[in-house]
């Protein structure tokens, strides 16, 4: 037994040593971000690496707000990324549970359809969507962004999954009892989606948050742009002065890393319910 | 029907923010167009905040203009071409006025007839196209103009005067050969680690090392055989091989800026357009260049046999948006930002206008600032510039080739030889393609 | 039977109606746009609202096939794909098997290693750019230190290249697949493992005959999640090597962006994207294949 218990313990020690390894690898580059933030442009290639800086320049992260209106693009961002998570969860949650729970015409080849667009490189159809949004006369506005983002096949693609593995004599007892579909979508689905629901939650956020392409086209105009658009040009501007550009991006990288930790607990969870079968 | 309700709710919610947005974006529009006469122009350009001539020419054309209103859409300097591009391929009138940056990219968007035939404005204006010192006919498309250049920069050598004085070297001249410019490169540079000095610094365009081979003015760059390049790439292969100037491989893998090299004092020599002057200047006077507060320009190298002065051109220009609803209102501003009065307030902010008169150039050379010695005024003479890129049909796709091969090449992913070799066949490829 | 094909009708249309709010917008928005990418594959257009389109057929396809850059990117593409997708796949499940576990520190663990996911490539790439610099990087500054003679120069040595941009994927998106395994190992039956136990089964046995069967459904699903992200690669690659140095990490949507934007061959553009989905869906449906025969 004592024998036993020490390989154990060697074995745990040396899971940790990998853990921690892995983990440095990971934040290595952040902690070198946070690092570089407060320091001036000329000390930030010095080797060997200065971890932490003996005069901190927190400077930059005052002058960031003034060297660009990142105030603004923080509020756009905001707006933009909260209603995009909510009609891409809205809209793919509802399709989802007709593509996994109700039976109609045409529904295999449909959801063929939308999983195989998945696989379509945007740069392809990027202009003719950009023609047809002009059109319309939504260039400029922050509705193109919505348009463009909140339906994606891939929200409808995960949430059926998820709904494939919830058993559908659920759904079945409650027709019994005379509920509607709709009823049964929002008082037995929706409630048990929770975890699912929040997967697609980080996943969209994050993809808003950070999206560059679609800002860069739709939104010229100052006031109307976004964070990632904003470090980019940013960076073009002004591309030797990495102190400055260090700063913007953590404190870009705070708000989706907030969203991240309050919702990684149903996170694990909703995906594991996914199911995954097949 | 508590769940009925929760749905109507959501798609209450849905609408009424779609309709916000609805409204915030007619809104917009509204607000330009309720203000009566006023007439509002869109321009395209790149980093206004980093830009020092915009603000003067508009505020320049508005006094005189008082109901016209320009107002800047910045694309970014990166892609600045192409997202011009994608804009008016919905032929929208969100451009009026359109920013030119290089050559290929005018070529497209004459080619996709994004931008307007200028020659019958400039017929009734009497608008005098010689006044550009050629470089009009350099952007004319079969006789038709679709833009007016109102900067034409050049390229000369900034150097770091305290550097020289520092090293007992005496200063570059207005007449170097390349054999003369490298030798002083080489004995420019000196020191190890934070003390390091380099002779030489080439950007990571390729018009910095590719284009010397250009201006024996025998060769064009969209024409192969490359052969006549060799001697070029050798040099500063050489040059970064001996520690003369940094590497091209650390220079792109960090996007490092040409500006923040030179301002921090570690190169002597740099070859760079004459844009940089207005900058350099700027930044000095903000405290973020002491390393180069002494500066001077020289003209570039030639070859033997080349008359000193001959150089590089690099055109910007205006044009007018195909799609764009007040054109006649464009060309006014056209019209004025390419004259030869806007010309003085450009020259004012240390750019270099498209019409270089000796007033000019004494505008530039006695602004507060710009070095006290006879030599740098007399570098903004030029000779003879060549464009960076000539005004070639295929411009975009030899510009993708000739930018991959001096990649490869200057990193030693591939010999000299070879490249230009390979360069050549791939060039030919699309010129066959026609 | 009136009232049975009324019933049915209902029953069609409150389908729909679930649909509908989604696919409206996805087909207006997202599906037209991308057909008429599909038209365009047989057509000769420059991208302009003022010049015509023209019917060429099939001759957007026959000029790929002597397209020089076409041919680069078509086999980086492969390249990349075959030694992105197993590295991520058994990193992500490495991790995962390590944060299964009931341990002190997990959540912390996880967080971290999610966080290259969640980061934004315009910033990550900036320090990645900045750590792995061929000359005042740190990585290499390191090596230099430990005596390595010649450091290899990463994102602009045409034979590291193409190896740093994997690299960097791999660790950019590892994190995100590992939290997929992680869900599903949730779902993997422990009473197997006591079975297993009991006919003296060791680890490394049980993993392979217990656990990784269990989790086949969800290495089909990253799989197919991978190949699909890989085969579209685009910001990674523009973001460090634009495709350098020379064609070495060109790979085919950075070629299909150059040639819409660059070169305005919209036409030959989307005959480019037209091998690209092609070439998806052929290894998709494969994996699909693949998948049912296991489960027969």
């Amino acid at each position: 037994m004592q024998v036993e218990s020490n390989a154990s313990k060697i074995r745990q020690t040396i899971m940790y040593l990998l853990l921690i390894a892995c983990s440095a690898l990971m934040v290595l580059p952040f902690l070198w971000m946070l690092s570089a933030s407060v320091k001036l442009d000329k000390d930030v290639f010095s080797f060997p690496i200065d971890w932490i800086p003996a005069h901190p320049r927190w400077a930059n992260y005052r002058d960031i707000w003034t060297t660009i209106p990142l105030g603004t693009f923080i509020r756009n961002t905001v707006k933009l990324t909260l209603i995009v998570t909510f009609l891409q969860l809205f809209t793919s949650s509802f399709a989802a549970y007709a593509f996994s729970k109700l039976h109609f015409r045409g529904r295999d080849t449909l959801f063929l359809g939308y999983v195989a667009t998945i696989a379509m490189p945007w740069q392809v159809y990027m202009v003719p969507q950009f023609v047809m949004m002009s059109k319309m006369g939504l260039n400029n506005t922050h509705l193109a962004i919505i348009l463009l983002q909140a339906f994606s096949a891939f929200g409808v693609f995960m949430m059926k999954q998820f709904y494939t593995s919830i058993p559908t004599e659920l759904c079945e007892a409650a027709r019994v009892d005379g509920m509607t579909e709709y009823g049964i979508y929002f008082k037995i689905m929706l409630p048990l989606s929770k975890p699912a629901l929040s997967t697609l939650t980080i996943f969209t956020f994050v993809n808003t948050w950070n999206d560059f392409l679609g800002p860069y086209i739709y939104l010229t105009r100052e006031k109307l742009k976004t964070i990632a658009i904003g470090l980019r040009m940013f960076i073009g501007q002004y591309s030797q002065e990495y102190g400055l550009i260090m700063a913007a991006s953590v404190v870009t990288l705070v708000p989706v890393v907030v969203v991240f930790l309050s919702l990684q607990k149903y996170f694990v969870q909703g995906i594991a319910n996914t199911g995954l079968k097949g | 029907m508590r769940c009925m309700k929760h749905f109507v709710v959501a798609a209450l919610i849905a609408t009424a923010t779609m309709g916000g947005l609805l409204a915030n974006g007619t809104k917009e529009g509204a607000s330009s167009a309720s203000a009566g006469k006023q007439t509002t122009l869109n321009w395209a350009v790149w980093d206004i905040n980093s830009t020092a001539y915009y603000k003067p020419i508009i505020d320049a054309y508005e006094v005189k203009n008082p109901n016209v209103k320009i107002n800047m859409v910045d694309l970014g300097s990166a892609d600045f071409m192409t997202a011009l591009q994608t804009q008016l391929a919905s032929g929208s009138s969100e451009f009026d006025v359109v920013t030119i940056k290089d050559i290929p990219g005018y070529n497209n968007l004459v080619k996709k007839n994004m931008v307007v035939n200028l020659n019958d404005y400039i017929k009734k204006d009497g608008v005098d196209t010689n006044l550009y010192g050629g470089t009009a006919e350099q952007i004319s498309v079969d006789g038709k103009l679709y833009a007016l250049p109102f900067r034409s920069d050049f390229w000369v050598i900034f150097y770091n005067k305290a550097l020289f004085d520092k090293a007992g070297v005496p200063y570059p001249t207005n007449d170097m050969t390349f054999e003369q410019y490298d030798a002083l490169a080489r004995k420019m540079t000196s020191g190890n680690g934070a003390n390091k000095v380099y002779g030489a610094h080439y950007h990571t365009w390729r018009s910095t090392v590719q284009l010397f081979g250009i201006l024996d003015g025998k060769h064009v760059i969209t024409q192969p055989p490359y052969d006549y390049l060799k001697p070029y790439y050798e040099m500063v292969l050489s040059e970064q091989k001996d520690g003369i100037c940094q590497n091209y491989a650390t220079l792109k893998a960090s996007s490092l800026h040409y500006s923040g090299q030179f301002q921090n004092g570690t190169v002597a020599m740099m070859n760079m357009g004459s844009w940089y002057i207005a900058t350099l200047i700027q930044k000095i006077k903000n405290g973020e260049a002491d390393a180069a507060k002494e500066w001077g320009i020289v003209k570039y190298p030639h070859a033997q046999g080349v008359a000193p002065g001959t150089t590089l051109g690099t055109i910007t220009s205006l044009s007018i948006s195909q799609g764009s609803k007040q054109k006649d209102a464009a060309w006014d501003f056209v019209k004025f930002v390419t004259s030869p009065e806007c010309a003085a307030v450009i020259a004012k902010t240390g750019t270099i206008p498209a019409i270089m008169s000796d007033k000019v150039v004494d505008e530039i050379s006695s602004m507060d600032g710009f070095p006290a010695d006879a030599n740098s005024k007399e570098a903004l003479h030029v000779a003879k510039a060549y464009l960076e890129m000539p005004l070639h049909d295929k411009a975009g796709q030899i510009e993708t080739v000739l930018n991959q091969y001096h990649d490869a090449i200057i990193t030693g992913n591939i010999s000299v030889d070879d490249g230009l070799k390979k360069m050549a066949e791939d060039v030919r490829k699309v010129l066959g393609q026609n | 039977m009136q009232a049975k094909q009324k019933a049915e009708l209902r029953r069609h249309l409150v389908a729909y109606s679930f649909i509908a709010p989604n696919f409206i917008g996805f087909a207006l928005f997202t599906l037209a746009p991308m057909v008429f990418a599909f038209i365009l594959a047989f057509l000769d257009w420059d991208g302009s609202p003022y010049n015509p389109m023209k019917f060429v057929g099939l001759e957007n396809f026959i000029r790929l096939s002597d397209d020089s850059q076409f041919a680069a990117a078509f086999k980086n593409t492969i390249i990349y794909t075959i030694a992105t997708v197993p590295l991520t796949l058994v990193m992500a499940l490495v991790i995962a098997l390590l944060l299964n576990r009931k341990m002190r520190g997990r959540d912390f663990f996880r967080t971290v290693s999610f966080f290259p996911y969640v980061a934004s490539m315009v910033a990550v790439t900036a320090v990645w750019n900045m750590l792995f610099n061929p000359g005042m990087g740190p990585i290499n500054q390191f090596l230099a230190s430990i005596g390595v003679q010649n450091p290899p120069g990463w994102s602009t040595d045409k034979d590291w290249a193409m190896a740093t941009v994997v690299l960097f994927s791999v660790w950019k998106y590892m994190g995100y697949y590992m939290i997929i395994y992680l869900a599903g190992l949730q779902g993997v039956n422990t009473e197997l493992y006591e079975a297993a136990n009991l006919d003296g089964c060791n680890g490394w046995q049980r993993f392979w005959n217990v656990t990784l069967p269990q989790l086949s459904p969800t290495t089909f699903f990253i799989l197919i999640m991978l190949v699909v992200q890989c085969f579209k690669v685009y910001d990674i690659v523009y973001m460090i090597t634009q495709g350098g140095p020379g064609t070495a990490t060109l790979v085919m949507v950075y070629d299909i962006y150059n040639k819409a934007f660059v070169n305005s061959t919209f036409g030959l553009a989307s005959a480019e994207a037209m091998v690209l989905f092609l070439l998806v869906l052929a290894v998709t449906l494969i994996q699909f294949g693949v998948q049912k025969k296991q489960e027969v």
